[in-house]
């Protein structure tokens, strides 16, 4: 579904230039749940950007759903983005002027792929799916930051995506609420969406089912968890 | 939901921010309905005061004199000339006054085939009644209505038919005449139908008869005196009506008068010219104001932006985002800035023009609202642009 062939990101010009990636190649295939790991600053997230085309590379291929799609421009960039790919970011990112509802609604809205009524049936179907129906006219600020965090999941979920790109989900919560969330990322995995999952904590990315390991912007480790877990049973 | 649902939920929960926005057009607009409405109700009360100075020309015969020498030697002036202008070239003076007015432009509101000036005929005749020496003036008394503003029926009716005369409130009293008299036109019999009041001028000496029954009674039919144009506008081009007609029509000479009137339409026209120009810096600077807060709102909203621009949304929703939000601070702008704007005029205009009779034109309620939504829509233009150009990854980064 998605391929990264031998990618790099270069911040900066001169002197200050700062390689956040280099020659990062990586598949990902429907139904995986990959967690990328890195100490801060080893390029997860720049990865992790790239691959959800939120920002450009240096050089390298992105290959999605069969299209090379570092070669397009922002609008047609849109398109790809629209129904194939969501976000979940650790800071939740809900706009807090708009009630749970408004939230979930955005993505059908921005794609006008749903009329109203309907729209509105799905985001309220998505909020029951995470739990928070009942939540659906709170403002984030209303809400717990578990809560927030379903509500974001209940967001990206809306427009049924190939692929869900998680940014630290739990990094803002405290640990039970943390484990509820990866809970429901392994639903969501289990029911067959694809999920890619940037974390620095180890025992969060062993709910995942392939692990990836950077450092100073290069991948110095694959394995599945499972590997991970006998590993560090021994 | 539609995107300006969205929009209308997110300023009604930012309610605060938004006035502070608006604030700017408000002012701006405020100033710019304050002046119109100033200068307006100025402009109609000069109007009031121009109506009563009369015709804006005169048209008489044109009676030419030359000097008559030999040699070294005066021999004093030879007048020449007719003292009466044919009445059948009245329609071609008209035709000039208006095409005159047409070109220079001021004449909005009229059809290509309207009369915009005014023209009054007279005939003045020198004759005795009762034994006592009098002007009789033949008049249409129509036309002469709309040039005399000032004239006040004192006794009886207004001159309407060819068997009345109206008389001057001393030719009255001279010729001992009342309501109901009967007096001989050099032979015509009329009935004196009303007396004006006084009013200081030469009309309170004279006698006033129809046009047609002046030109009958005294032979001298198809024939006036004079003609007053009246063609009060805006910086009416009297001098230039005056050298058309001068120059194409032989036999008269037309005047302009009324060169107080027209200093002070041209002192009014200068005044406005100011206040208009101050009313468009007040504009330009409101606009700062607006695209400051704007951009304030766009910087403060970048993290909003990048969401949504993650979730879906192109550049052009982002900007549709923004415009909205500059449409509803534009509607609250014009608004306000209507009812602001015509309390200001209320407050200020009669301590500008003493006197001055403020009242609120409603037709400037549109107009404000889209001089607001525009300056907010202009205003909004750029940063919107500028929030629409913000990265994804660039907006997350920034935090």
């Amino acid at each position: 579904m998605l391929e990264i062939n031998n990618v790099s990101k270069i911040y900066g010009e001169g002197h200050s230039q700062v390689v956040a990636l280099q020659g990062v190649s990586l598949k990902v295939t429907q139904g995986d749940f990959i967690a990328i790991m890195g100490p801060s600053g080893s390029g997860k997230s720049t990865l992790l950007n790239i691959i959800g085309c939120l920002d450009n590379l240096s050089e390298g291929q992105v290959v999605f759903d069969g299209q090379r799609i570092d070669i397009l421009n922002e609008n047609e960039l849109v398109s790809v983005r629209r129904g194939r790919i969501a976000y979940i970011f650790q800071q939740f990112h809900l706009i807090p002027s708009l009630n749970a509802l408004e939230n979930v609604l955005l993505p059908i809205m921005f794609s006008g792929i749903k009329k109203n009524g309907a729209g509105q049936q799905a985001a309220m179907d998505m909020l029951r799916r995470v739990g928070l129906e009942n939540r659906a006219t709170h403002k984030p600020s209303e809400l717990s930051g578990g809560e927030q965090q379903r509500i974001a999941i209940a967001r990206a979920l809306v427009s049924n995506p190939m692929l869900i790109l998680a940014d630290e989900p739990t990094g803002n919560l405290d640990q039970k609420t943390g484990k509820q969330i990866l809970g429901l990322l392994e639903e969501l995995n289990n029911d067959g969406h694809t999920i890619v999952m940037v974390t620095h904590d180890l025992e969060i990315a062993k709910h995942a089912s392939q692990i990836i390991v950077l450092e100073d912007g290069s991948i110095v480790n694959r394995m599945s968890s499972q590997a991970e877990k006998e590993q560090t049973e021994e | 939901m539609k995107l300006y649902r969205i929009v209308l939920n997110d300023v009604m929960r930012r309610k605060k921010r938004v006035l502070y926005a608006a604030f700017g057009v408000v002012v701006a607009t405020m100033t710019v309905i304050g002046i119109l409405t100033i200068s307006n109700a100025g402009q109609s009360k000069l109007l009031d005061q121009l109506e009563k100075y009369g015709p804006n020309l005169t048209v008489s015969p044109a009676i030419n004199s030359i000097d008559m020498q030999m040699g070294d030697l005066s021999l004093g002036q030879l007048s020449y000339g007719e003292n009466y202008i044919p009445e059948d070239i009245l329609p071609e003076i008209q035709q000039i006054a208006d095409s005159e007015i047409r070109a220079s432009g001021i004449a909005a509101g009229f059809g290509p085939d309207e009369k915009i000036s005014t023209l009054a005929p007279k005939i003045y005749i020198n004759t005795n009644i009762n034994d006592v020496k009098v002007t009789v003036v033949g008049i249409d008394p129509m036309e002469e209505r709309k040039v005399k503003t000032w004239w006040v029926i004192a006794e009886g009716e207004y001159l309407a038919s060819s068997n009345q005369v109206m008389l001057g409130k001393v030719a009255a009293d001279t010729l001992g005449l009342k309501i109901g008299d009967q007096v001989s036109l050099n032979g015509t019999n009329v009935t004196v139908a009303g007396i004006l009041a006084e009013s200081g001028s030469n009309d309170d000496l004279q006698v006033f008869a129809t046009l047609a029954t002046t030109q009958t009674a005294f032979a001298k039919e198809g024939f006036i005196s004079t003609a007053d144009i009246r063609a009060l506008c805006n910086g009416c081009p009297v001098e230039t009506i005056a050298d058309a007609i001068n120059s194409n029509i032989a036999g008269v000479r037309a005047v302009a008068v009324q060169a107080v009137a027209a200093a002070e339409m041209g002192m009014m026209n200068k005044v406005n010219t100011f206040m208009m120009t101050l009313a468009g810096i007040t504009l330009l600077v409101g606009a700062f104001g607006v695209i400051n807060t704007m951009m304030a709102s766009v910087n403060e909203r970048i993290r909003d932006i990048g969401i949504m621009r993650a979730v879906g949304a192109s550049r052009n929703q982002i900007l549709k985002v923004f415009i909205y939000e500059a449409i509803i601070i534009g509607v609250i702008g014009g608004i306000f800035g209507y009812l602001l704007g015509t309390l200001l005029a209320y407050i200020v205009g009669p301590i500008i023009f003493d006197g001055i009779q403020i009242a609120y034109i409603l037709t400037y309620l549109p107009v404000s609202l889209g001089l607001a939504t525009l300056l907010a829509i202009v205003a909004t233009s750029y940063p919107a642009f500028r929030a629409a150009k913000v990265k994804v990854a660039d907006s997350f980064r920034s935090m």
